[in-house]
């Protein structure tokens, strides 16, 4: 009876669909989460700050506009991946094609979801600082912006390589 | 005011339906020649062409907050800063009087 039960069998029938539709949920909700963040946390700063100086939002909400991006991206991704969803036959549920299929697209949503989370919350914080110096001396605002560009490429690297890894995602033909 | 809110709504409107069009054109075979390639590199390609039409809306909109010339319009409102002024003047002579007052008592 040794390997009728265990762990290993356990993982390798949980249906590739399961892990596919998990990936695309993580890929645009946790994605959604670190823009959400980002955005409350630069606005918050934003509004305040431009009590005494409101000269500073037109040029602040470059910060919202990135952290926004980020949120974009994991929507790109969820259409892509769910696209990449396709039916198969029950006899080929568990071929190693489809299981590769499914985890294929269960780790592109969790790059995409977690990269842009980090990206996110660190575009928010930087831009929070950026609206309250901008405020005190509006010639830090450009060199604060540097800081800010490096910060959302982090979310970019995330959806390169999600995409890269969500376009190797082939489901086994239809059996005949 | 009005004419920053606008710029952003239309980058950010801009920023949502641009790559929308660019996968829905991809997957339903509307831009030319997307027929013919394989289901990679469509994926490849219609992925990529969305996140730089992303990165192009964003660079456009800093370059146009960029532009914009530092609004002189825009200033604390006066009657609060006439009332912060006067305070200011009142405090600076009451000090003036208790210097004034503390000098006679030592005497």
């Amino acid at each position: 009876m040794a390997g009728s039960s265990s762990w290993s069998r356990a993982l390798m029938l949980i249906s590739p669909y399961t892990f596919a539709s998990i990936g695309i949920a993580i890929s645009i909700g946790v994605s959604v989460l670190g823009a959400a963040w980002g955005i409350y946390i630069t606005g918050s700063s934003l509004i305040g700050a431009a009590i005494k100086a409101p000269r500073i939002t037109s040029k602040n909400l470059i910060s919202v506009i990135f952290c926004e991006a980020v949120a974009i991206y994991g929507v790109i991704v969820a259409i892509i991946l769910q696209t990449k969803l396709e039916s198969v036959p029950e006899s080929q549920i568990y071929a190693p094609e489809s299981l590769r299929a499914g985890y294929a697209i269960f780790a592109s949503g969790i790059i995409v979801g977690f990269a842009n989370l980090f990206c996110g919350l660190c575009v928010g914080i930087i831009g929070s600082s950026c609206a309250l110096s901008d405020a005190q001396n509006s010639t830090l605002f450009v060199k604060i912006l540097v800081i800010e560009i490096f910060g959302s490429a982090l979310g970019l690297f995330g959806v390169i390589v999600g995409i890269i890894m969500s376009s190797q995602a082939t489901w086994p033909a239809k059996a005949a | 005011m009005a004419g920053v809110m606008q710029k952003f709504v239309l980058a950010s409107m801009i920023m949502w339906l641009a790559p929308m069009a660019i996968l829905y054109g991809f997957n339903h075979h509307i831009i030319p020649g997307s027929g013919q390639l394989s289901s990679s590199s469509q994926t490849l390609l219609s992925g990529f062409l969305a996140v730089i039409s992303v990165n192009l809306v964003i660079v456009l909109y800093i370059i146009m907050a960029m532009k914009e010339p530092a609004n002189r319009e825009l200033q604390p409102d006066p009657a609060f800063l006439a009332e912060a002024k006067a305070s200011i003047n009142q405090s600076a002579a009451t000090t003036s009087n208790h210097d004034a007052q503390s000098r006679d008592k030592v005497e």
